[in-house]
């Protein structure tokens, strides 16, 4: 394909969102119902449109820039950066956020402000695909603030309730605090290098420890990584479908994404951070998994241990299984999330909104195979693209990162990655038992949810498998555009089957166990620690509050009033000592004394005089 | 076309005018007040197409205005010498706009409507006169005109405690203009124009800006001994800093803020304050560079309290107006902590920041007026909910209230972005900000969405209630919509497309820059 229509195609799969949320914004109440349609349609056209590109251009690499901002001898390009990595993620983001769109339409039907709910899924797939395709990382920070202020308002979508106002604000304050850092790093890596255009840094340029940190931090912040993961679960607040993308797909994987781009440029130090964080948040997360009884916290948790295994991989430099990795589970847990909001959706609509059911609680549930035989099925598939299981595309990723972490030679790094292939299936096994194959545990009359919200979990599905090529080889659809030649011991293979299929014993013969209420300790400590992080700095506020008014203002009063004692007492002085010695003295005197007087008090009317008549016996005297 | 001595002089005539009208006819005060501000606009939109920013100081206006022979010591001169570049043509064409935009606001001010038009058109003379004068006694009676008007305008049509606030602003001010006025004379007995006899002076700022037309032997000659000039700098910044404001010279600002009506808040913030960094990016850093070296960390680390401090004043705000009032405390501290850094990202940084708190800072008061319009109560706890009766206010609240925090998108976040770049690579260039400012001045991001975000989730989300009253609230008329959006449009324009206002800004920043650099005053590491 022709450059030039490679640029235009990128850029119409950037405006065609655009385009969707205005409209959303601006259609009046009365036709409400338009708006999911439209919005759908358009984004399925731009999830079509994306297909030639990726399709046609193979490996070529191109950017197209334009200079954005120029100062001094510094300028920012803003540009699209077209390479099979940026192609690929474009046309995952777009797909998921098509299904997630296609799904909304039954989701929201019954509810208000579509407008605002489209509106903001349109602008921020629009944000997604602006930070996936920018060539410059100013840019890219850009895009990477605006996903999050959409996360924002999309966690906030159900404003009315306290606790969807408070994830939002915790989420977006916890990413700011990563974000922040991530602008120093990247300031520092712009003084040290110059420049921050991704195509130049990316060949041959090195960020400082320091920098690399900094925009590690972000990525932590952003990817819900140990120790700034704990706003994820809260998160789930928001609508699902908005999880679905947002808090598992797209946004939370920017971190990965800007990392697959620039792990070339870091140090050694910064990469052995980089895994050690991974490890401890993959570790971590698939305990919180385990721990939790809300199915989309559930879910949460897993997105992190995702992440963090991602994470991993990329320090230790297996990039392009990592990105893989990332491709693959953006669609696994898209199907996941959409299928728990298929089964939050049927069970809102049996149980009529009751308070005291928790629709969530995976206790609750049971016994939806039947019930639900198609979100049973999507949800299945996608479960064992989780869990690893061969024929899966989270198998063939999760082999490549298997090979890389075996090459290390190290022996936790390797048991704690076999940890982690053994409490996957184990915590997923177990949210599937609960919800659809145990016995129901209540006698409600559940319907299967309606087509527009069956498919986008079957497509998801569809997409989590993998397929034979020619040279009968399994690849998915992430490692055959990527063109990864997959080579995986043998061993590692069959040992990877072997713990995930005891895993899978385990969890069935612990499947009648019941579960109880258990707090995970390390999300209550760090909620508990930035409750007492907001205490102090309310603390400190409050502090710097009384200090301006009774130390700053107090000064001010206190010279005030000096002034004014001051202003009386040569009032005084002239009547009682000097009044009647030298009369022409003390007139002069009780002018000044009422000069001073009066400005004090307000009375400013003569200071304009006043302030020239200074000025005059100024320059004559610095003249004498 | 003498396009400046129009911007200033259309209001004055405006204002003489409105003199003459009777008193009765209260609605034709506003309705002139408009049309002057129009014209003004138009005006502007003329200038601009006359203006090329590669030129620097253009569009020049210069007579004679004072010339008093004093015999034997010497020839009092001062001249009108009004003049744009790229530091003073941005800071006009926001004047502009927001002293229409303050005008509009205007409508609702009922309580003797003649003295409060008079006056704002006396204000918006003065404010546009100061970013344009070039000869310093007429920018200090400019400066001085600016203060009395506003006084009144707090003082008469204020809130409850109108008269402390007025006072306490105009003592404030007044000190600071002391300040000025001292080292004005200073200078003016130190500078000599480049070609003319012995014993004539001048007021002429760009003859103090060039160090070869001090007086050799004079009080603040550049080759001397130098102490006299480090405090002379010292005064001036201090006399600028209090408008500014920077801590701790900023009490006056809360309290101003919270008992001005909505438009003159309006003008104080977006404008007002403008005239301290203006005043230091015009006057205190040329004249006095050998002065900014030496003090360069103090003035960053002024701008990093100020940043740090007035968050956390914010944080603990319980009045929505005083709350943004402290924001500007914080944003303006970001001003001086790019001047500090003396970079040309640094420098082009404070300028764009000024240019969007303007705009941004314009909208937070006018959003604080529509509530305070309705129900009289601006106490953020008293409130909860108010997106649900109010959908398109809080669209807007939303976007000033992160357009203010540094959304990308937003004019603020540019102005930041560069401010930080040439504060972080001072460290390394010229080594006159120390690499930790800037890394604590980062907290006060963090602050700023603390605060913002914390108010919202208390105002506007949550179950709709008011604690004090039972009345139905109405959203936006088209008054106020024809108020934020522009200003939002504008805020939105520049966050986007910076090179629209950096292609004004640049070759004033680099010229600044080239100065500096001429002295060899920058390497000192």
């Amino acid at each position: 394909m022709s450059e030039s229509n490679t640029l235009y195609l990128l850029i119409a799969t950037l405006l065609i969102p655009v385009a969707s949320a205005g409209i959303a914004f601006v259609v009046k109440e009365k036709y409400g119902w338009l708006i999911p349609v439209v919005s759908s349609l358009l984004l399925l056209s731009a999830a079509v449109i994306i297909l030639f590109p990726l399709l046609a251009d193979g490996q070529q690499t191109e950017t197209y820039a334009t200079t954005w901002l120029s100062i001094g001898t510094t300028s920012v390009q803003v540009g699209i950066l077209s390479s099979p990595v940026t192609r690929l993620m474009a046309a995952v983001v777009l797909v998921v956020s098509t299904m997630v769109h296609i799904f909304s339409i039954g989701y929201v039907v019954h509810e208000k402000n579509t407008d605002r709910y489209f509106g903001f899924l349109g602008v921020f797939t629009f944000a997604m695909l602006g930070l996936v395709y920018s060539s410059n990382l100013l840019v890219t920070f850009c895009f990477w603030e605006l996903v999050g202020f959409c996360s924002y308002r999309l966690i906030a979508h159900k404003q009315y309730k306290p606790a969807a106002s408070r994830a939002a604000t915790k989420a977006f304050l916890i990413t700011k605090a990563g974000d922040v850092a991530f602008l120093i790093g990247l300031l520092l890596l712009w003084i040290q290098t110059g420049t921050l255009e991704l195509p130049t840094l990316t060949t041959g340029a090195t960020a400082s420890t320091l920098a690399g940190i900094c925009i590690f931090i972000g990525v932590v912040g952003k990817s819900a990584q140990f120790p700034l993961f704990n706003w994820l679960p809260d998160a789930m607040q928001g609508p699902t479908p908005v999880s679905a993308l947002i808090h598992a797909a797209t946004m939370v994987a920017a971190g990965i994404f800007v990392l697959v781009q620039l792990a070339p440029v870091f140090t050694p130090e910064t990469l052995w951070l980089i895994t050690g964080v991974g490890v401890t948040s993959a570790l971590m997360a698939a305990v919180g998994a385990w721990l939790a009884t809300d199915i989309k916290k559930i879910l949460a948790y897993s997105t992190i241990s995702q992440l963090g295994f991602m994470l991993m991989a990329l320090g230790l430099g297996e990039i392009s299984g990592a990105f893989a990795h990332l491709l693959h589970h953006a669609f696994f847990k898209a199907g996941l999330f959409l299928s728990a909001g298929a089964i939050i959706h049927s069970l809102h609509q049996a149980t009529h909104h009751q308070p005291d059911f928790d629709v969530q609680d995976i206790r609750n549930l049971g016994g939806l195979r039947k019930q639900m035989p198609l979100t049973f099925a999507g949800f299945a598939v996608c479960a064992a693209a989780l869990a690893g299981i061969p024929a899966t595309t989270g198998y063939l990723s999760k082999e490549m990162i298997l090979t890389t972490v075996h090459q290390q030679n190290l022996w936790w790094l390797e048991f704690a990655v076999w940890v982690i292939v053994f409490a996957t299936p184990l915590y997923i096994f177990r949210l599937l038992w609960f919800t659809f194959l145990k016995p129901a545990a209540h006698t409600l009359h559940i319907q299967e949810a309606p087509w527009v919200m069956r498919i986008p979990v079957l497509v998801l599905a569809a997409g989590s498998v993998t397929f034979l090529v020619y040279k009968g080889q399994l690849q998915s659809f992430a490692t055959q555009m990527l063109q990864l030649q997959i080579s995986v011991p043998a061993w590692i293979m069959v040992g990877s089957v072997v713990v995930t299929s005891m895993a899978l014993l385990v969890g069935w013969l612990r499947r009648n166990a019941r579960i109880r209420q258990r707090e995970f300790i390390i999300q209550n400590f760090l909620d508990e620690w930035n409750a007492q992080l907001i205490l102090l700095t309310t603390f400190v506020a409050r502090l710097a509050n009384v200090f301006d008014r009774k130390w700053i203002d107090g000064s001010i009063h206190a010279l005030a009033y000096s002034k004014v004692a001051l202003a009386h007492m040569v009032g005084w002085a002239d009547k009682n000592i000097v009044d009647g010695t030298v009369s022409g003295i003390t007139h002069i005197t009780r002018g000044l004394g009422g000069v001073a007087r009066s400005v004090v008090n307000g009375k400013i009317q003569s200071y304009l005089l006043w302030a020239i008549a200074g000025l005059l016996i100024f320059i004559i005297w610095m003249l004498y | 076309m003498p396009y400046l001595s129009l911007l200033i002089f259309v209001p004055v005539l405006a204002a003489l005018i409105a003199l003459v009208i009777p008193t009765r006819y209260t609605r034709a005060f506003p309705w002139l007040t408009l049309a002057a501000t129009v014209l003004q606009l138009f005006i502007f939109i003329a200038m601009a197409t006359h203006f090329n920013p590669a030129d620097g100081l253009q569009l020049s206006e210069k007579k004679s205005w004072i010339s008093v022979s004093l015999s034997n010591w010497g020839h009092l001169q001062a001249d009108y010498f009004v003049a744009v570049d790229g530091l003073s043509f941005p800071l006009v064409g926001l004047s502009v706009v927001i002293m229409l935009i303050a005008t509009i606001s205007s409508w609702s001010v009922s309580k003797s409507r003649k003295g409060y038009f008079i006056l704002l058109l006396i204000l918006n003379a003065a404010i546009i006169g100061s970013f344009c004068a070039l000869d310093f006694l007429l920018f200090y009676v400019f400066f001085e005109f600016m203060l009395l008007p506003m006084f009144f305008l707090i003082g008469i049509w204020g809130g409850p405690k109108r008269e402390y606030a007025s006072i306490k602003f105009f003592l404030y001010t007044l000190l600071g203009s002391i300040f000025i006025l001292i080292v004005m004379v200073g200078l003016y007995l130190s500078v000599q124009p480049p070609e003319s006899s012995n014993q004539v002076h001048t007021f002429n700022v760009l003859h103090m800006q060039n160090q070869e037309n001090f007086i050799p032997g004079s009080v603040l000659d550049a080759t001397g001994s130098g102490t006299w000039r480090l405090w002379a700098f010292a005064i001036l910044f201090i006399g600028f800093a209090i408008k500014l404001p920077a801590v701790p010279f900023h009490t006056w600002l809360p309290d101003a803020h919270v008992e001005a009506p909505t438009a003159i808040s309006v003008i104080l913030a977006a404008l007002l304050l403008k005239i301290g960094g203006y005043g230091i990016l015009r006057f205190v850093y040329p004249v006095f560079p050998d002065g900014a070296v030496y003090f360069s960390d103090w003035v960053a680390g002024i701008g990093v309290v100020s940043i740090i401090y007035g968050a956390l004043n914010a944080l603990a705000s319980k009045d929505l107006k005083r709350l943004i009032a402290y924001s500007s405390v914080s944003h303006m501290g970001f001003v001086l902590l790019g001047i500090a850094s003396a970079t040309t990202e640094g420098i082009a940084g404070a300028v764009y920041q000024m240019v969007s708190h303007g705009i941004i800072s314009a909208m937070l008061f006018l959003i604080a007026g529509v509530l305070y319009d309705r129900t009289n109560d601006r106490l953020i706890e008293n409130y909860s909910g108010l997106a649900l009766p109010m959908k398109h206010y809080t669209a807007f609240v939303l976007i000033a209230f992160f357009a203010s925090l540094g959304l990308p998108g937003f004019s603020g976040f540019i102005g930041e972005v560069l401010i930080f770049f040439g504060a972080f690579q001072s460290h390394t260039l010229n080594n006159l900000v120390p690499f930790w400012m800037p890394l604590v001045a980062t907290l006060g991001l963090l602050l700023g969405a603390g605060y913002y975000l914390w108010t919202i989730q208390r105002m506007f989300f949550g179950p709709f209630a008011i604690k004090t009253m039972h009345t139905e609230l109405n959203d936006l008329t088209p008054r106020e919509y024809s108020m934020l959006l522009p200003l939002a449009i504008l805020a939105f324009l520049f966050g986007i497309l910076p090179q629209l206002l950096l292609n004004y800004i640049n070759p004033f920043a680099e010229n600044f820059i080239g100065l500096w650099f001429s002295l060899g005053l920058n390497a000192n590491p």
